[in-house]
């Protein structure tokens, strides 16, 4: 079956990932129609895409609609129906069941979801419908970052899979990444078990200190906390809560990672979610840099934090500067002390999660690979294994009381897992 | 014709979303980059190379940083020792410094003679880059004072056009459509992700608005950190490589042909001086036939496709008459007719150009050559030109002002 997509009909186009979804399918030379629960917040969805891609022309190709008036016109002729609507698999499936009601017999249907279970979204529906769904899942913001993954559910056309994978590169300059059907998909599994990570340490030390010593210099763009505050306490608690009640008993050695600290739920249910609340680990006050302390729950200004002069760090910060990355993180392998073996038992625990995932999650580590630096902007993990060696990386995951994949146990020495040709330098940030 | 050859054996491009500064990365860091990524592409030794090049504008203001050549030393132990220059011709700096290079390899001086095209420019707010790049101006005379000048002065090539022979609009927004849609394909390309379309290019408003007469948001090219790195080897050295890799001389890109020349400073000087000539920048025709003449070719007949200096869309223009493309003023015809399309007869700016893969001052020229490079040896993927054997650059500096032209082709 020749498959073409031309129209596309895109449900909750208000939400964040809504629009960002709409403006990359309207770029593709699209006709899609935008629908909300109101065509006002249809149209307050278009107005925040033109917003995103700074152009009104991006509207040029769209029409507006809500959920009573028009879903079953839009989706009747749809080649594609993308579902963005909230994350609740009862909200997704009370929507589903009017798709699969008017929907042609041959029209994708996909989801943005970032961790629900593909399969289960699935199931309830008709047998086309199964076999036409699956899992798109971009990162937010979309039209920056391009790393993007398709999840088929057991039920899904391998041919879909690989025409969406083909489409998606081709019209959205996407770089595609197949994961398995599982808690947290990819990117989002081995991503929210370190940042979680950070969490944990944050009670135990300050955020301060967390984001210094597993900040940028340790291959990412931005530090660990800080992202949080930017992706919300609530995404974040959905994510980690969603692994630990999906993971199938004893097939994660690293689960602990994902359980939230009290903190952290008390603060949610305060209604503390980060920066879209105004304040999470971190806040401006009067352009003044605050940190929450866990303890008192207050906010103090950061410049109270009286951090280690830490030559470790500074001499990896002053090699990315001019491009030895090579060195700097040969040099992060090697470093001595306590703050040290911290920052190593978060790096070297996402390299061991992320190889002891590889065949599971993903196909091979390549996926892994591509979905946390084209998603996370982080050092991906085998590009991190090329640059310390294959040797020095199995003596800090010893140092450190990880366990050694038997990945990198069978490895052959020398022989680089990581041969994508993209600018690996961009991932180690001198800060 | 020339004689003495000198010929390409790869390069490296970084890519040219990134944001250096945001990375507090320090000019080094492109440095290294780009020459190992080189060297790994061409395979070759540091140890091989002879001499180094360094196109570079203006890094004693963007960065604060003069004596560029110097940091080549910096990047293998191999190269302590090795003989380096800066050459600086505003946006043309890479270009000269490919023409400084390979008159020496012609000269017998050296074999192997590495060119590093670089620049940083987001290292300062649009405002003040846009000041520094007035200094590629006459600025006393042309930017000081002046909010975005070059957008200013490139309106004035659109106006003197319009007057001398009429501009529609439209066809500069279809060349900036053109060049974001090739940049699409180009996995080094800086807004290859970007919203573009012709009915945004064609719009007037707050995410399009007018920077210079004529000249609108999308008829720019962009602020952009990144370095293009050539290796260019004489005859000898080149026969000795081919052997090694297991490819024929005949096989490997050589410049056939070079143009170069330099016009008045002043935007008016040079509308002064064409003013009973058929073309709006003779002297940049000029740095076009030399080229031409030397490659032993009549026009642009044999040119299977040209990477061009689209600092704006109305240099685009200027070039598609320059080149002779179409008659003198008739840049439009080739627009409507499609024939710098990418599956056009003579397609120009397949990699996106300086609007859509970017525009990092100094690493244009060598950029441009690369991008010929990887045409002419079936290597450009996405943005292949089928069967390309020939390529022609235009690279200019200024206003018109210095202009250089590359025939880079393979027999």
């Amino acid at each position: 079956m020749a498959r073409t997509i031309k129209k596309i009909t895109l449900l909750g186009a208000n939400g964040t990932m809504g629009y960002g979804s709409g403006a990359l399918f309207a770029r593709a030379d699209c006709e899609v129609t935008f629908l909300a629960r109101t065509k006002e917040k249809a149209q307050a969805g278009l107005e925040s895409a033109q917003a995103q891609v700074r152009s009104v022309a991006v509207g040029n190709k769209v029409t507006l609609g809500s959920y009573d008036d028009d879903l079953e016109s839009a989706v009747k002729d749809a080649d594609l129906i993308f579902e963005a609507v909230a994350e609740d698999m009862a909200i997704k499936d009370e929507i589903f069941t009017k798709v699969d009601k008017y929907r042609k017999p041959d029209s994708i249907v996909a989801t943005v979801s970032s961790g629900l279970s593909i399969s289960k979204l699935a199931e309830k529906h008709s047998d086309s419908f199964k076999k036409n769904f699956l899992g798109l899942h971009y990162f937010n913001p979309p039209n920056v970052i391009v790393g993007t993954e398709l999840i088929p559910s057991e039920y899904t056309d391998p041919e879909l899979v690989d025409f969406l994978d083909e489409w998606c590169t081709r019209n959205q300059n996407r770089v595609m990444v197949k994961t398995a059907n599982s808690p947290g998909f990819a990117g989002n599994r081995v991503g929210f078990k370190v940042l979680n990570e950070a969490v944990q340490l944050a009670e135990k030390f300050n955020p301060v200190y967390v984001d210094y010593l597993v900040g940028p210099y340790t291959g990412r763009a931005m530090p660990p906390l800080a992202t949080i505050d930017l992706v919300g306490f609530d995404v974040h608690q959905a994510i980690v809560d969603n692994v630990v009640a999906n993971v199938q008993t004893g097939s994660d050695e690293a689960i602990e990672s994902f359980r939230m600290p009290a903190y952290m739920r008390q603060l949610i249910e305060k209604g503390a979610l980060g920066r879209k609340t105004g304040g999470g680990f971190f806040k401006r006050i009067d352009r003044v840099p605050f940190y929450l302390d866990i303890g008192s729950g207050e906010y103090r200004p950061v410049s109270e934090v009286k951090l280690p002069q830490l030559i470790f760090r500074e001499k990896i910060r002053q090699l990315h500067r001019i491009g030895r990355y090579c060195e700097a993180m040969q040099t992060f392998a090697a470093a001595e002390g306590e703050e040290a073996l911290i920052a190593q038992k978060v790096i070297g625990g996402y390299i061991a999660y992320s190889f002891n995932r590889a065949g599971d999650i993903t196909e091979t580590i390549t996926g892994i690979d591509m979905i946390m630096g084209m998603g996370f902007n982080w050092a991906p993990p085998s590009v991190l294994v090329d640059l310390i060696g294959l040797e020095n990386t199995c003596r800090m995951l010893d140092r450190c009381g990880i366990e050694i994949p038997l990945l990198l146990q069978n490895a052959e020495p020398d022989k680089p897992f990581f041969n994508e040709p993209i600018n690996i330098g961009k991932f180690f940030v001198a800060r | 014709m020339n004689q003495v050859k000198t010929y390409i054996l790869g390069g490296y491009q970084t890519d040219f979303v990134r944001n250096w500064s945001k990375e507090n990365k320090h000019l080094m860091a492109m440095y290294q980059e780009a020459v190992d990524g080189m060297m790994k592409e061409v395979k070759i030794d540091p140890e091989e190379i002879d001499v180094a090049h360094v196109g570079n504008f203006a890094a004693e203001l963007y960065c604060n940083q003069g004596h560029l050549g110097a940091f080549f030393t910096h990047i293998n132990p191999a190269f302590r020792g090795l003989p380096t220059s800066r050459h600086e011709a505003a946006c043309a700096s890479g270009s000269i410094a490919i023409l400084a290079a390979s008159a020496e390899i012609e000269a017998g001086r050296y074999d192997v003679a590495c060119v590093l095209g670089v620049e940083q420019m987001k290292t300062v707010g649009p405002k003040e880059g846009g000041d520094y790049l007035g200094t590629a101006a006459w600025y006393e005379l042309e930017a000081e004072g002046v909010e975005f000048p070059f957008p200013k002065l490139f309106g004035k090539l659109g106006d003197e056009y319009d007057k001398r022979y009429g501009l529609k609009y439209e066809h500069l927004a279809e060349i900036s459509n053109i060049n974001y849609g090739n940049a699409r394909l180009n996995p080094n390309a800086q807004t290859r992700t970007w919203f573009m379309n012709k009915q945004h290019a064609c719009m007037q408003d707050d995410n399009n608005a007018a920077v210079g007469g004529i000249v609108r948001i999308s008829d720019c090219s962009q602020v952009t950190d990144g370095a293009a790195v050539l290796l260019l080897a004489s005859e000898k050295y080149a026969t000795e490589w081919a052997k090694r890799n297991n490819k024929q001389l005949s096989d490997i890109p050589y410049i056939k042909g070079w143009g170069h020349h330099t016009s008045p400073l002043l935007l008016t000087d040079k509308f002064e001086e064409s003013k009973n000539h058929e073309f709006i920048l003779p002297h940049v025709r000029s740095t076009v036939t030399d080229a031409f003449k030397r490659a032993g070719m009549a026009d642009a007949g044999s040119i299977d496709g040209i990477e061009t200096h689209d600092c704006f869309t109305t240099s685009e223009y200027m070039a598609i008459d320059h080149f002779g493309l179409t008659k003198p003023g008739e840049s439009w015809k080739a627009i409507e007719e499609g024939v710098i399309a990418l599956d056009g007869k003579c397609p120009i700016n397949a990699s996106g150009g300086l609007i859509g893969a970017g525009h990092p001052v100094g690493a244009t020229g060598t950029r441009q050559v690369l991008d010929c490079f990887r045409q002419v040896t079936g290597t450009a993927g996405d943005y292949q030109i089928q069967g390309a054997r020939n390529m022609a650059t235009l690279n200019i500096g200024g206003s018109g002002t210095t202009s250089v032209t590359f025939v880079v082709g393979v027999d």
